[in-house]
């Protein structure tokens, strides 16, 4: 066993015991039948620069001393390959995803070990262990551990759980799609928000549809909206097929009205209808601008229990001025006021002085259309009601009205606060 | 207190321009939270202490850290905009783990610094208001504590208006006061206007140090790149982002001048300076914001004050364990397990607890503590611009966004112009001269 930490920076003597350099890196070759990548090759620092030489030729890696067991002069530099890792340039000090404990880590040290003549990647340490190794103070490390009882072996992970995310280029070791499919959606969503842009493009696409769809669930909107730029439309709209209508509803309301419009004729008919019904309460129309928090009585009822039922429920309503009627299918059949329900009688109908005739929106009435009912009747609220007439919320005046204030910059304020705290 | 509160109240309501100022600011991002923060209790504490020893001519420095804040600040953003990278992180995957420990040891002694000279003027406040200091300090550390593992969003925004109303007021004191602008202008430009004694060239250095260390700080080059990561802000926006850097350096320093006229003008000019009045008490640097204030000038002081030390209680010792956690962990910066882990904790309070320490040591007044403490700042500011500019520079790294020459070489001269003047700030401090 050895720690690259204490590898590097070797000597690498050639075949008379000459020293040629010091060893800088190891080039690891993965194996799809092996779990751990075997060293194929190391590269030396030299006074011409860096060579890179074939495990082959060594006498001995983990030594003291790195002897060649041939003349230097008559060695072929060795051929990097595709998909080699080099151990210190691409994973050490780097992030890494570890699919068993599902998180983004950084590598403190490589251990190694020799199996059979072959020297193999074993395990990464991720500990502070690695950290006491790196600047000289292991047998500190590893007295204070034994005498606090602290487990080492939380420190290392085997490198059967190891993907090395490499930012500059594109990844070399490609992810077995199953050892994704093992993570929870919450844990890719988690992992992914921590990776940089083009690390979590390249995590993404090596997902399946549902687990797309699952990971686009767990993650806040603005997110959604940016992950979705890594795919064509095709793919949005399969992954939105997959998702539940409200979610698929809530992302497709982030998006630019064009795309939104784009990705509904791609997805299909049937799912496609059921988000348009649910895009229909979006933003600027009544559906959208409504609450739910009214009042409603039946109209069975006297004033003086509409007053008993006000008393109840008033504190939870957004405005009690209007008390709408509606029948047991909510069909909205009248409204009154509260002075009219003071001055009526304690023991009088409400059916004696409501307003049969209401003034109301449909669901998806625009806004400046709300706005105008608003100023034209007076209102301090209308009531939202569908095509058949069922009450499902209303539009107070200052939302109706809204729109005369830039309101969009007031919304991103909290934003930045929220970072901070 | 009550009456600071209600004062200030009054004021938000009856001038307009002032809450005009506020919203303003409000509306740009993190360049805004930059600068605000950067101007925390330390900065009153040495902007004061600045016009009031020197006057005007210590105005002439700012021109240039200005200059040199946006460029760095910038320099960090783009860094990160283009890597996805935090400046800890990149400091780690390309140098290791020894260079890492030493930067962070470096940011971890210039924070202790700064934090020490937060609590001093919680002290100071507690002075000021008569309250017991003890339950007063304990009571404001507890309340930082709660709010950075709680997070509560709407508090954080009250500080933050407690603090820029207060900025503003040094605003409207500095017009009322009638200073000398042509001379206070002008020494932006070369610094005149006084007979340069040798007891008031080193002043003038180390002051001029403290004014470069609490504008310029080690944690405000991991906090703008751990910021934009946590944005999740684009390359394509990096234009955008320029412009707000810039912008919040030029609003620091807006403040800054503004409270070093408001102070030279009060103070200064009335027997304070170099082999004169000293400036001791937070009585005597309240009266700087006396034209705008009045008989509550030294009440509002307090709570400024006070809200500008709870703002940097709760960022600088945050930047050190956010740091902390990109050199030696992940770089999700603001990931919320990290938030929950035992480690965070642990640095946070260990870092409050020494501030709290070191500021019970008798006789040694708020205003020291903050020369000390912004100058300590200065000197480990040339060790991350080294990497910061290392960094940047590199077309391997940055492609075609790496550094032009101006901005690798003005930098770079200013960080040999200022490891020079930590070296004579030093010995001018060991040799008394």
């Amino acid at each position: 066993m050895a720690f690259i930490s204490e590898l590097t920076g070797r000597p690498v003597t050639d075949y008379d015991g000459t020293r040629i350099g010091v060893l800088k890196d190891l080039i690891a070759r993965p194996y799809k039948e092996f779990a751990h990548p075997v060293i194929d090759a190391i590269v030396v620092h030299g006074e011409s620069g860096d060579i890179a030489l074939p495990y082959a030729d060594l006498a001995a890696l983990l030594s003291a001393a790195i002897p060649l067991k041939r003349p230097a002069a008559g060695i072929i530099a060795y051929e990097f390959r595709e998909d080699d890792i080099r151990l210190v340039a691409d994973v050490l000090d780097k992030q890494i995803l570890d699919t068993d404990g599902a998180r983004v880590v950084r590598v403190n040290d490589i251990e190694l070990v020799r199996i059979n003549g072959n020297v193999v990647v074993s395990n990464v340490d991720i500990g502070v262990l690695g950290i006491m190794r790196r600047i000289g103070l292991e047998k500190l490390g590893r007295w204070a551990a034994h005498r606090f009882n602290a487990d080492l072996s939380e420190g290392t992970i085997s490198w059967e759980f190891v993907e090395p995310l490499t930012h500059d280029q594109s990844m070399r070791l490609k992810v077995p799609a199953e050892k994704l499919a093992d993570l929870h959606p919450s844990d890719i969503a988690e992992i992914i928000s921590d990776l940089s842009r083009t690390e979590h493009s390249d995590l993404l696409h090596k997902l399946n549809i549902k687990q797309l769809a699952d990971t686009l669930e767990e993650v806040e909107p603005d997110f959604q909206t940016s992950i979705l730029n890594h795919f064509s439309d095709e793919v949005v709209a399969d992954v939105l097929e997959e998702m539940s209508p409200d979610e698929a509803t809530d992302l497709l309301a982030e998006l630019p009205d064009e795309r939104r419009q784009g990705l509904l004729k791609l997805m299909e008919t049937e799912e496609a209808d059921e988000v348009r019904q649910l895009l229909r309460y979006e933003e600027d129309t009544a559906g959208g601008l409504m609450t739910t928090e009214y009042v409603s009585v039946f109209p069975d009822m006297t004033a003086s229990q509409t007053i008993e039922h006000l008393r109840k429920v008033g504190e939870e309503a957004e405005l009690v001025y209007y008390v709408y009627v509606t029948d047991a299918e909510e069909h909205l059949i009248g409204v009154f006021s509260l002075s009219d329900l003071i001055i009526a009688q304690p023991d009088t109908p409400i059916t004696e002085f409501m307003h049969k005739r209401v003034v109301s929106v449909e669901l998806d009435t625009e806004q400046d259309e709300i706005a105008q009912i608003v100023a034209k009747y007076n209102l301090i609220a209308v009531p939202v009601v569908d095509a058949e007439n069922r009450l499902h919320g209303i539009v107070t005046s200052d939302d109706a009205l809204d729109k005369v204030l830039p309101t969009a910059w007031k919304k991103r304020l909290p934003h930045f606060f929220g970072a901070l705290a | 207190m009550n009456k600071a509160f209600t004062f200030l109240r009054e004021r938000w309501k009856a001038n307009r321009w002032v809450r005009r100022i506020v919203l303003l600011m409000s509306v740009f991002g993190p360049a805004t939270i930059a600068a605000m923060a950067d101007n925390d209790a330390g900065g009153v504490a040495t902007y004061s202490i600045a016009g009031a020893m020197l006057g005007y001519p210590i105005l002439f420095p700012l021109l240039i850290i200005t200059i040199l804040l946006g460029i760095t600040q910038e320099m960090g953003m783009r860094l990160t905009l283009v890597t996805r990278r935090g400046l800890a992180d990149l400091i780690r995957e390309k140098y290791g783990v020894k260079v890492s420990l030493f930067i962070f040891m470096g940011l971890l002694i210039a924070n202790l610094g700064t934090i020490t000279t937060e609590v001093s003027a919680i002290r100071t406040v507690s002075g000021m208001l008569n309250i017991p200091v003890a339950p007063f300090v304990i009571g404001m550390l507890l309340i930082a504590f709660v709010f950075i593992t709680k997070g509560n969003y709407k508090l954080t925004q009250g500080v933050m208006l407690v603090v820029s109303l207060f900025y503003v007021t040094y605003i409207i004191s500095a017009v009322k006061a009638k200073p000398d602008w042509g001379l206070a202008l002008s020494n932006l430009l070369y610094p005149h206007g006084v007979a340069w004694s040798s007891k008031y060239l080193v002043s003038y250095l180390v002051i001029g140090m403290g004014v470069l260390g609490t504008t310029i700080t080690p944690w405000g080059q991991f906090f703008i790149s751990s910021f934009a990561f946590d944005k999740k802000m684009d390359k394509d926006t990096l234009k955008y982002s320029q412009f707000e850097t810039y912008w919040g350096a030029f609003l620091t320093d807006f403040f800054s001048f503004f409270m070093i006229v408001a102070t030279a003008a009060a103070l200064n000019a009335h027997g304070y300076g170099v082999g004169g009045l000293q400036l001791q008490s937070g009585e005597q640097a309240a009266l700087a914001i006396r034209p705008f204030a009045g008989e509550l000038a030294s009440n509002l002081f307090a709570v400024g004050l006070l809200a500008a030390a709870f703002m940097g209680l709760i960022i600088v010792p945050l930047s050190t364990a956010y740091a902390f956690s990109e050199f030696f962990g992940l770089s999700g910066s603001l990931d919320s397990d990290y938030q929950k882990s035992k480690t965070f904790y642990i640095l946070f309070i260990v870092q409050l607890v020494v501030a709290a320490l070191i500021t019970s040591i008798p006789g040694i007044s708020l205003f020291h503590f903050a020369i000390a403490t912004q100058t300590l700042n200065a000197m480990i500011l040339p060790l991350v611009f080294y990497y910061l500019i290392k960094l940047t520079s590199s077309k391997d790294i940055m492609g075609t966004h790496a550094n032009n020459r101006f901005q690798k070489n003005f930098t770079t001269a200013a960080s040999v112009f200022i490891v020079i003047a930590s070296v004579l700030t030093v010995a001018t401090l060991v040799f008394k001269l």
